[in-house]
């Protein structure tokens, strides 16, 4: 029997390496997609729904006056405000992995705000008290091999001046992605800069998730009538903004993953057609020699499932060597900023999609073949 | 006195083709013996097959009653036909319908494998099944490596592994040169002298229905006669 499905297999075999690759081809992809598209779902993962972020309305590019921040604090269930600004700049070179995330804040309220990152309280208040102090998460420090104590220096593009800064603290943060930020002083560069007194976001502490619209309606009401219009929204919501076409990306990788998972079904089911069909006068001989009905369709159904497996191992394989190999390489093109890892959910799903394709594709020749009258099939020649 | 292996009494089969009833067979009786060679001839269409699937028991009859190997073979279910198949009737086709992707050997090990035995067990009865046919030295070949004679030996080779009660034979000559038909004459022949197999073979070639011991012609889907062959045993 399981001589017969590996003969019957090999018996065109390119076209049963076709049916394979195509599959495994297929399903690669298909990681890739998933995998990548695990990578852009950070947003979601972190969405904080108690906080709020204020920006100018116009856009992100345009900063808030200083003065907002008191005022925020004034609406009804904002617990606490503070300032975070995108500092940018250029670390070293333009090489991806000294690409990271740079943000100014001011120390006074960040953590009111940011409650979830940890601390060691030493550190904290080391980072705090020193104007050019800068804190770092524990997983860039590894990449970048800093030490408490280390000092680097900024290159300004956004802002004409360079920053030479002090790691004091490492925090540490439960999604990984998050760790690869630093946070310096605000005031060091509202200072450098000869204090313009702006600054690009405020993020908002909510007492109660629930009243974050009307919080977002009472924030754009306040300053309707200013020079600088606010747009607030959810954390949520600004990842997505900041973003912005990730949402629309990965519904678009959705849609063609699922029109691949149709297509390599449409393709097996064909081929497994094709190979039944093409024995249908032996099945009639391998039942007149008494194979039973079920045998007949198990061996079917064992050849198409064989190549669902197979190619779905294949592709699965390929996936698994290409990630490792891009990993460092696509983690630093910016797309990793929530980690861009293998996730076992993502082959799962792949070598269940493969194998999901191999038995479907095969129950519809195997039950055809299994239904024949023998007689029948024996006519055929 | 031998015991009978085929019983068919007034047995008809009908092909429903859309409202029009074809009557292939028109009641059939018909008793054969253990150790006999009987040559089934008739006309194109007169039901030869026809009649040879339902002993076979891969068809059924429309009516009568069918009693191969002492069983009665309409009443089985799938599963247990199968079963009952693959103990008693060993089958060999005009086109050989050899397993192209096995080699010689798997072929005639094939029926071999429902069966629970050892693998030397096997080894002993496939060995033995292509020495009686000539091939042993052919074990590793497959099909397409082979003439239609060695194919249609292989055949044999693997109808009569599993010591049948009944050979069943349907035009086994039909595809192939005088000399390679001679030679499965031969065997068939062989078959039923010297190791007592029941052998019905249809056949539309008079030498090959001259090697039978008994003669039965089909006509219409009816017998019209059944005369002692001029074979070797008569
Ligand atoms: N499955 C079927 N459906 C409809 N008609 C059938 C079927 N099988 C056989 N027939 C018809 O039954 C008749 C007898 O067929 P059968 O194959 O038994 O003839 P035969 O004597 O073996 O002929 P040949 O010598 O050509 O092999 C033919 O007219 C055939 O068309
Ligand atoms: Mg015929």
């Amino acid at each position: 029997m399981i001589k017969l499905i590996r003969r019957n297999l090999l018996r065109n075999k390119r076209r049963t390496f076709l049916t394979m690759a195509s599959l495994a081809m297929a399903l690669f992809i298909l990681s890739l997609l998933g995998v990548v598209n695990d990578a852009m779902s950070f947003a979601d993962d972190s969405a904080m729904p108690d906080r709020l972020v204020v920006r100018n309305a116009i856009s992100l590019t345009f900063p808030l006056p200083e003065a907002y921040e008191q005022r925020l604090r004034t609406i009804d269930n904002v617990v606490s405000v503070t300032p975070q600004n995108w500092f940018q700049g250029v670390y070293k070179d333009q090489r991806p992995e000294n690409f990271f995330p740079r943000f100014t804040i001011d120390p006074a309220t960040f953590r009111s705000v940011f409650y979830d990152l940890e601390w060691n309280e030493e550190e904290w208040e080391a980072f705090a008290a020193q104007r050019t102090a800068f804190a770092a998460g524990r997983e860039l420090t590894e990449i970048q091999g800093w030490s408490l104590g280390d000092t680097i220096t900024i290159k300004g593009d956004i802002y004409p001046i360079d920053v030479e800064l002090q790691l004091r603290a490492i925090y540490d943060f439960d999604e990984p992605g998050q760790e690869r930020q630093i946070f310096f002083h605000r005031r060091y560069v509202e200072e450098a800069m000869g204090n313009p007194g702006q600054n690009g976001t405020y993020w908002l502490l909510l007492d109660d998730p629930e009243a974050a619209p009307a919080v977002i309606a009472a924030a754009e009401a306040m300053f309707e009538n200013s020079d600088n219009q606010v747009r607030a929204e959810t954390a949520e919501a600004f990842a997505a903004s900041f973003t912005e076409m990730l949402g629309n990306i990965r519904f678009f990788f959705s849609m063609i993953g699922l029109a691949i998972v149709i297509s390599i079904f449409l393709i097996t089911a064909n081929t497994m057609a094709m190979a039944a069909r093409e024995r249908t006068t032996e099945v009639s001989v391998l039942r007149t020699l008494g194979f039973r009905r079920n045998q007949v369709l198990g061996m079917v159904i064992g050849e198409s499932l064989a190549v669902g497996v197979l190619g779905a191992a294949l592709g699965v394989g390929f996936t698994a060597v290409a990630i490792q190999g891009a990993t460092p390489f696509l983690d630093q093109m910016g797309f990793g900023f929530g980690g861009f890892a293998l996730d076992v959910q993502v082959l799962a799903t792949a070598v269940a999609i493969g194998i999901a394709v191999g038995l479907l594709s095969g129950v519809f020749p195997a039950v055809a073949a299994a239904r024949l009258k023998i007689v029948d099939g024996l006519r055929r020649l | 006195m031998a015991e009978t292996v085929v019983q068919l009494r007034d047995v008809t089969k009908n092909y429903r083709r859309d409202a029009f009833e074809l009557k292939v067979l028109q009641g059939i009786t018909l008793d054969v013996e253990a150790g006999d060679y009987v040559a089934l001839m008739g006309p194109s269409g007169s039901g030869k097959s026809t009649l040879l699937n339902l002993l076979a028991g891969i068809d059924q009859p429309t009516s009568g009653e069918l009693i191969v190997a002492g069983q009665q073979v309409s009443r089985l279910g799938e599963s247990k036909l199968a079963l009952w198949r693959q103990r008693h009737i060993g089958f060999i086709f005009q086109f050989y319908n050899l397993i192209p992707v096995l080699t010689a050997y798997e072929n005639v090990e094939l029926p071999l494998t429902l069966r629970k035995s050892s693998r030397a067990a096997r080894r002993k009865r496939v060995e033995t099944a292509l020495s009686v046919v000539g091939l042993q030295n052919r074990m590793k070949h497959y099909p397409r490596q082979l003439s239609g004679g060695q194919e249609q030996r292989v055949a044999i080779a693997r109808a009569i592994v599993t010591d049948p009660t009944l050979l069943l034979a349907d035009e086994p000559t039909g595809d192939l040169d005088a000399e390679s038909g001679g030679e499965v004459l031969d065997l068939l022949g062989q078959l039923n002298e010297q190791f007592n197999k029941t052998i019905l073979m249809v056949t539309h070639d008079p030498k090959a229905a001259a090697r039978a011991k008994r003669l039965v012609r089909l006509d219409k889907g009816r017998l019209v006669a059944s005369a002692p062959g001029g074979g070797t045993g008569a």
